[in-house]
């Protein structure tokens, strides 16, 4: 069954005629150099951004979707968020079930996968970079949405959090979520079940990552070589 | 989850008490000094002479008071989650001064005498005009500074507008007098007309009670809150719409009262936390208070205008948000 269908999307300047289906409970990779549209295709399948093309959850138009059963459906993590407001960790996280009626379940579960436990009653305010990033991934997970979109989850968290989401967005998928991040590190969307490829606004591959991610298509889309070298690799305890 | 401190759970029962409080003084006070158990005896017709004070003359007064606290104290708090920007008010957006041209140029054109309801209709098309003003320098997420430059910048057009009308009129002194009235925002003279043109501000207000907690959501972010599930062009739309009227009524019946806006939603803040399911009630009731206070407080000090009043607390409270913020 599709999780997302997204058929013909152009919006002017920053994404050029992207047609894009995936599966359930795939854990799938955005990558493209910066520019190449990551951000808007995530926030056009989120339905965030005016509808250019037609975007289909779970073999539905959005445009049939009301909003509060949207919020059940997928959420969309921003890349960053300032907080202007001090609520606290708990509460944000809390705004996840707003669409289930604010009942608060899974809450303290998506606090201790993101290790915001200790951090519950801060103020979001006063949160660095990294944290905030894992208070708005904790939020998105509470809502316990089959389509999780994600954009650059990754990009401010220390190493062992990125491991930690990374195994939290698998264990997601496996239970039939779809999720669908932007990543630059590559060596990391090595290890996913599909990867989508946009370069110079358009969807340049979609597949299983080592049969997308050749030699050649580094060199031409990112204009780097690979080199096999036995370098640093993390991994959790 | 978490439990309530209890301050936000008393808070509400004090205000409302205060808020008796107040009314019974301000209904006491004036140039024949009543004193509870008068303002009492007065309400319930019991003394003829404090049944006419307190109703003819202090009571209008006092709602007319209440209502344009509430007002205008509810119009900053969903103006701040609007823009996400805590320095949001209508003051300093210059929403309030929108709604002052209006009445003012209902008022030089000789419209204001044709109607009752002629005065709030243009306050609230001035009103409109301004906010539109505002949305349009706003529209692609303005920074908070960006935000309240462009508030300066349509304060003193609206202001040049004002000037520049007020110079027309130097003839009818009458106008004249009306019109500086409304730059001077007070409640001198207020009656049961007054009441009347602000009652729908508490219509205003019941309409914004249950849009407390997606306003939490949207206070966060525009596109976080629809992927959670708010209807958010809805919600915008209904909530820059209530502010609108709310500044704009408080306007039409008391003119450019400033600050209130600011400082009663921060107060609340401090004390209760962000949560708007909250702070919607405690900023009605207290803007309330707070206005019913100033207006005390200034014909205690011998007939300052309120107006005056709220800036003299107002001013100093903003710029010490302005030295804690980041």
């Amino acid at each position: 069954m599709t999780a997302l269908a997204i058929t013909n999307a152009t919006v002017p300047g920053r994404l050029a005629g992207v047609s894009l289906s995936l599966p359930r409970g795939k854990l799938v990779g955005l990558v493209g150099p910066n520019g190449s549209g990551k951000s808007t295709l995530l926030q056009l399948a989120a339905g965030i951004l005016p509808p250019h093309g037609a975007v289909e959850w779970a073999g539905r138009p959005l445009a049939q979707i009301p909003a509060l059963e949207r919020g059940r459906c997928a959420t969309w993590v921003p890349q960053d968020a300032q907080f202007e407001f001090g609520f606290t960790v708990r509460s944000v996280v809390g705004q996840g079930r707003y669409a289930h009626g604010d009942d608060a379940r899974g809450v303290e579960e998506a606090l201790a996968s993101f290790d915001l436990l200790s951090l519950a009653d801060r103020p979001v305010n006063q949160l660095s970079g990294g944290e905030r990033a894992r208070v708005l991934l904790a939020r998105a997970v509470a809502t316990a949405a089959p389509l999780q979109l994600w954009d650059e989850p990754l990009a401010a968290l220390d190493p062992r959090h990125a491991l930690e989401t990374l195994r939290l967005a698998r264990e997601i998928s496996r239970r039939g979520a779809t999720v669908l991040f932007s990543l630059h590190d590559l060596r990391a969307a090595h290890g996913l079940d599909l990867v989508v490829v946009l370069h110079e606004l358009r969807l340049r591959a979609c597949g299983a990552p080592d049969e997308v991610l050749t030699d050649a298509l580094y060199l031409d889309i990112f204009g780097v070589r690979v080199v096999p070298a036995p370098g640093l690799s993390l991994e959790l305890p | 989850m978490k439990a309530r401190s209890p301050v936000s759970e008393l808070a509400l029962p004090l205000l409302v008490a205060a808020l008796v409080v107040l009314a019974v003084l301000a209904l006491g006070y004036g140039d024949l000094r009543l004193s509870p158990a008068r303002v009492w005896a007065g309400l319930c017709h019991e003394d003829t002479l404090a049944a006419t004070i307190v109703w003819q003359i202090r009571m209008p007064r006092v709602l007319v008071a209440m209502m344009v606290g509430a007002g205008l104290s509810a119009s900053g708090l969903v103006m701040q989650a609007f823009f996400r920007n805590s320095l949001a008010s209508p003051g300093l957006l210059g929403v309030s001064s929108g709604g002052a041209v209006g009445a003012v140029v209902a008022i030089a054109l000789g419209w204001a005498s044709s109607s009752l309801w002629t005065l709030p209709a243009a306050a609230i098309v001035g009103a409109f005009l301004a906010t539109g003003a505002v949305l349009l320098l706003a529209r692609h997420g303005a920074s908070r500074e960006r935000l309240l430059l462009a508030g300066v910048a349509l304060n003193a057009l609206l202001a040049s507008i004002t000037s520049y009308l007020l110079s027309q009129f130097t003839g009818p002194f009458e106008k004249n007098t009306q019109i500086l009235f409304w730059l001077l925002g007070g409640l001198e003279d207020r009656t049961w007309e007054h009441v009347v043109i602000a009652l729908p501000i508490v219509a205003a207000a019941a309409l914004l009670w249950p849009l407390g907690r997606p306003m939490d959501l949207l206070s966060l972010g525009t596109r976080e809150a629809q992927s959670l599930g708010v209807d958010v062009r809805s919600l915008r739309r209904r909530l820059l719409a209530l502010a609108t009227i709310l500044t704009a009524l408080a306007t039409a019946v008391a003119g450019t009262v400033g600050f209130v806006g600011l400082v009663v939603p921060h107060i609340f803040r401090l004390l209760v936390g962000p949560e708007h399911r909250r702070l919607v009630p405690l900023s009605l009731v207290g803007g309330a208070a707070f206005v019913l206070a100033c207006d005390l407080a200034g014909r205690a000090a011998g007939g300052l205008r309120l107006g005056v009043v709220t800036s003299l607390v107002g001013a100093p409270f903003f710029l010490w948000l302005l030295r804690r913020l980041p």
